[in-house]
C-alpha cells in the first residue's frame, strides 16, 4: 500500500519551482542570465559555460531562509503563507521572490561571480557558449531531496538544452551541478555523454597562464564536500593557488576530511545549519588565515552567514579571488 | 494511506535547536570529539595494520551478510552443541517474550550495555513484567536513573557532565556524592557489586558471534560484563543476527577493528563465551555451573535485519560494527548528540531506524537531517555509504513506497531455525 507522506511544505515548493520554472526559486530566465550582458557569448559552441543559476539565486535563498527561521513550518501561519503564495502564483507573481527580495542585498555581488568566472575562463583561452535565458538549473536538489521521478523527466529537458548548444564539454561553476550531471545523469538519460568539468579543473589545466596575485598573507581553503569527496578534486585548488603565488594554510579538517558548511540543511533546519556554518568558520579561523576560499555557491553563502560580528576573515569564492589577478 | 509529518518535523527541529544550545551537550561533545580524534590518531599510529585489517573485515562482513541464513543455522547448532540453548526471534515482541520466559517471575537481572536492548525496549518490558533490572554499564546506569535514552552508542551518557551525575547519584543513593568522577565511580562499584552476586540472571549483547564455535565476543572496559555474565546462575545473550561471522578467527579480526575504531585502543576486557560454565575435575564427569552460569541461552534477533540483508541497496548497513566513529565526525551529531537519532543515532542510525526501529515514519526527520556530506564514509572502517542509502530512502518516502514486509518465518525455516525455536 502506498503511503502519501506530507513533508514540510518548503520541499514541495522547491520541487515544483524546479519542475515548473527550471529554477528552485522560480527565477525568470532573464534574471538568471542578466550577468551575461555585454559578453555577447554565442548560444552554440564546444564549451558550455554552465552557471545553473546557482550563484544568482543565493541572496534569495538566504532571504527566504531568514524569513523561514522566524516561522514555525508546522504552524498555521506558515500554511497560510503558502496559501498566499498560491494566490500570488495564480495572479502571476512569484511569491518566493516577493518574500525574498525584500531582504535581498547581495544580488549584484553573486551575479558578478558568474561574470568573473566567464572572464577568467576566456582569458585562459577557452571559447565559451551560453544559452542565456534558456539556461536551466541542474536539478541537483531534486536528486538531493528524493524527487528522483521528477528528476528523470526534468533531466531530459536539461539535456535538450545542453544539446541545443552543441557543446562537448560542460563547465560547471557549482560542484552540485557537476556531481549530478556527471554521476547521476548518465543513469537517467540514455546516451548522455557530454564531458562534465568543474570550473576548478578548467582553470587547473591552464594555471600557468594565470596572473600572479600579489599577497604575502596566507589563505585557507574550505573544501566543498561534493568537490573533495564525490568529485575528488582537492589538490587542484592548491596547485592553482601555488601557481598564482599565494601561500596556503591548511585547516585541521580538510580535503577528503573537510567539514560540511551546514548548507544542505538550510531549507529544513535553518538554525542548525547556521550553527554548523559558524563552527566551520571557527575551524578555518583557527589557522590564522584572514581569507577563506571556497569553490561552491552554497559553501560561500553558508560560511558568510556563519561569520560573527568581529570576525576579521573574509569569505570569497575562488572565482572572486582569482579575478583579483585580472583586475589588478 | 496518508501520513502528515509536518508537525513531527517542526517538533524535531525545535529539539535539535534546543540541543545545539544546551551547554552540557556542547561541553561534553567538544571534549568527546577531541578525545576521540586524539586517541584514534594515536592508536592508528601504534597499530598501523588497522586500515588493512578493516578492509579484510569488509570482505568478511559482506560475505557473512550474504550467507546470513546459513551462518545463523550454524551458529545456533554450535550453541546447542556447547550445551547452550539457541533461539531465533523474528521480531522485538518475540525476543522480549522469550527473554521473559527464560527469566521467570519475580527475578532480578543485571544487564550489560546493548543497543539491541534499546531497540526492543528490553528493560522496560522486563520491568513491566515485575523483573528488577539493573544496567551495569556506568553510562547506562546514569541514564536508567535519569530515565533517558542513550545519546551515543558507546558512551550513552556522553551529554551528562560530572556535576549532573553527582546530583543524580546524591538523590538516588540518599547521600552526598561529590562531583568527583572517581568518587562517583566508586559509589556505583560498591552498589553494583552486591547486585552481581544476588541477581538471578545476567543479560548481555555480543559484538561478534563466530558461527563455527558458537563463541560470543563481547568487548568492554569496565568489567561489568565479566561480572554480570559470570556471577549469576543464568546468562542470556541477546544479539542481532547480523553479528555472525563464519569462523573464530574472523570474529577476532572483526573484534580488533571494532575496538580500534571505537576509541578503545586496547580494551580492558574481551570476553569470549561459548557455553555454560563446566568442570570435569571430579572423575572426569562433566558437570555444569561450576563457578559461572549453569544455564546459557542465546536469542538471535532478526527484527527487520533479514529484510535489510536481502535488499542490495541496504545490505551494507548491516556491516556496521557499531564502533560509533562516524558520529564523532558528523557535523550534525557534533552539535546535537543523540537528538539526531531515534533509537539508533546519526546517519547510519537513520537507515537502521527505517528497518528495525520505528520505520520510515520515525526515520523521515532523521533522513532529512543528514547533510549527505559523506565524512562518515571516510571514518567508517566498513566504508558504509550512508549518503547513498539516505538518498534511496528519501526517494522511497517521496514516492510513497514502503519497506517491503516479508513473512519472516520463511526466513527462519530457510535456515531450519524453527526447530531450535521449539526445542
Amino acid at each position: 500500500m502506498a503511503v502519501e507522506t506530507k513533508l514540510p511544505p518548503v520541499l514541495d515548493i522547491i520541487r515544483s519551482n524546479i519542475v515548473k520554472y527550471g529554477n528552485p526559486l522560480a527565477m525568470k530566465g532573464s534574471e538568471v542570465a542578466s550577468w551575461a550582458k555585454g559578453f555577447n557569448l554565442p548560444k552554440r559552441g564546444d564549451i558550455l559555460f554552465y552557471t545553473g543559476g546557482e550563484y544568482q539565486l543565493l541572496p534569495f535563498i538566504d532571504s527566504l531562509v531568514k524569513t523561514m527561521t522566524h516561522i514555525d513550518q508546522g504552524s498555521k501561519g506558515f500554511s497560510l503563507m503558502m496559501g498566499v503564495r498560491n494566490v500570488l502564483d495564480k495572479a502571476g507573481f512569484n511569491a518566493e521572490k516577493v518574500y525574498a527580495s525584500v531582504l535581498a542585498k547581495d544580488r549584484d555581488r553573486y551575479n558578478r561571480v558568474c561574470n568573473k568566472a566567464a572572464h577568467i575562463l576566456q582569458r585562459l583561452g577557452y571559447d565559451l557558449c551560453y544559452p542565456g535565458d534558456e539556461e536551466l538549473y541542474s536539478g541537483a536538489l531534486l536528486y538531493e531531496l528524493g524527487f528522483w521521478e521528477d528528476l528523470k523527466e526534468y533531466a531530459q529537458k536539461v539535456v535538450d538544452m545542453i544539446e541545443r548548444t552543441g557543446a562537448k564539454t560542460i563547465v560547471c561553476l557549482s560542484p552540485h551541478a557537476a556531481e549530478v550531471l556527471k554521476l547521476v545523469y548518465p543513469q537517467l538519460v540514455p546516451g548522455f555523454s557530454a564531458e562534465v568539468k568543474t570550473f576548478v579543473e578548467m582553470v587547473w589545466e591552464q594555471r600557468d597562464k594565470l596572473p600572479a596575485i600579489p599577497t604575502s598573507k596566507p589563505v585557507v581553503i574550505h573544501d566543498s564536500c561534493r568537490l573533495a569527496r564525490e568529485l575528488e578534486i582537492d589538490e587542484e585548488i592548491r596547485d592553482i593557488l601555488q601557481a598564482v603565488g599565494v601561500p596556503i594554510v591548511e585547516a585541521f579538517r580538510n580535503k577528503k576530511w573537510t567539514t560540511c558548511c551546514g548548507g544542505p540543511s538550510k531549507l529544513l533546519f535553518p538554525e542548525l545549519s547556521h550553527t554548523m556554518g559558524s563552527r566551520r568558520v571557527d575551524e578555518l579561523e583557527e589557522t590564522g588565515a584572514e581569507i577563506i576560499l571556497t569553490s561552491c555557491p552554497y559553501c560561500l553563502a553558508s560560511l558568510e552567514g556563519g561569520q560573527t560580528k568581529g570576525d576579521k576573515t573574509t569569505v570569497e569564492d575562488l572565482i572572486e579571488f582569482l579575478y583579483r589577478g585580472f583586475a589588478a | 494511506m496518508k501520513l502528515d509529518l509536518t508537525k513531527d518535523f517542526a517538533e524535531y527541529a525545535k529539539d535539535l535547536n534546543q540541543a545545539s544550545h544546551d551547554e552540557n551537550i556542547q561541553k561534553a561533545m567538544t571534549r568527546a570529539v577531541k578525545s576521540y580524534r586524539d586517541t584514534t590518531a594515536e592508536t592508528m599510529k601504534r597499530y598501523p595494520h588497522t586500515p588493512d585489517l578493516a578492509l579484510e573485515v569488509q570482505g568478511i562482513k559482506t560475505k557473512a551478510i550474504e550467507n546470513n541464513p546459513d551462518l545463523l543455522q550454524q551458529a545456533m547448532a554450535s550453541v546447542e552443541r556447547n550445551k547452550g540453548k539457541a533461539f531465533y526471534a523474528k521480531d522485538a515482541a518475540e525476543a522480549v517474550a522469550l527473554a521473559a520466559q527464560i527469566i521467570g517471575k519475580g527475578k532480578t537481572v543485571v544487564k550489560g550495555k546493548s543497543m539491541l536492548g534499546e531497540e526492543i525496549h528490553l528493560r522496560e518490558y522486563l520491568e513491566e513484567q515485575g523483573t528488577e533490572v539493573w544496567e551495569t554499564d556506568l553510562g547506562e546506569f546514569i541514564l536508567q536513573l535519569k530515565k533517558e535514552r542513550p545519546m551515543h552508542i558507546l558512551s550513552p551518557a556522553i551529554h551528562v557532565p560530572r556535576e549532573q551525575v553527582a546530583e543524580i547519584f546524591s538523590k538516588f543513593f540518599g547521600k552526598e556524592v561529590p562531583p568527583d568522577i572517581a568518587a562517583e565511580v566508586a559509589q556505583v562499584r560498591e552498589f553494583m557489586r552486591d547486585k552481581y552476586f544476588t541477581s538471578d540472571v545476567g543479560i548481555s549483547g555480543a559484538n561478534v558471534v563466530a558461527a563455527d564455535t558458537g563463541a560470543m565476543v563481547i568487548i568492554e572496559n569496565e568489567g561489568n560484563v565479566r561480572l554480570s555474565t559470570g556471577a549469576p546462575p543464568v546468562h542470556i545473550v541477546m544479539v542481532g543476527i547480523e553479528k555472525i561471522v563464519p569462523t573464530f578467527s574472523d570474529a577476532m579480526k572483526v573484534a580488533e577493528v571494532t575496538w580500534r575504531y571505537a576509541q578503545y585502543g586496547i580494551p580492558g576486557y574481551v570476553n569470549i563465551i561459548s557455553g555454560p560454565s563446566k568442570t570435569g575435575d571430579i572423575e572426569k564427569v562433566t558437570t555444569y555451573g561450576a563457578h559461572g552460569p549453569k544455564e546459557f541461552y542465546v536469542i538471535f534477533v532478526d527484527n527487520g535485519r533479514s529484510l535489510m540483508a536481502r535488499d542490495e541497496r541496504f545490505s551494507q548497513a548491516l556491516h556496521c560494527l557499531r564502533c560509533g566513529g562516524c558520529m564523532y565526525e558528523c557535523p550534525v551529531f557534533q552539535v546535537t548528540a543523540g537528538h539526531f537519532g531515534y533509537t539508533y543515532l546519526g546517519g547510519i542510525g537513520s537507515i537502521w531506524t527505517a528497518f528495525v526501529s520505528g520505520g520510515l515514519e520515525k526515520a523521515a526527520p532523521l533522513l532529512y537531517t543528514c547533510l549527505r556530506c559523506g565524512r562518515c564514509v571516510e571514518r567508517c572502517p566498513m566504508s558504509i555509504n550512508v549518503p547513498e542509502m539516505v538518498g534511496q530512502l528519501r526517494k522511497m518516502i517521496v514516492n510513497g513506497e514502503q519497506i517491503a514486509q516479508e513473512d519472516l518465518t520463511l526466513a527462519a525455516t530457510v535456515g531450519n531455525v524453527s526447530q531450535a525455536l521449539s526445542s
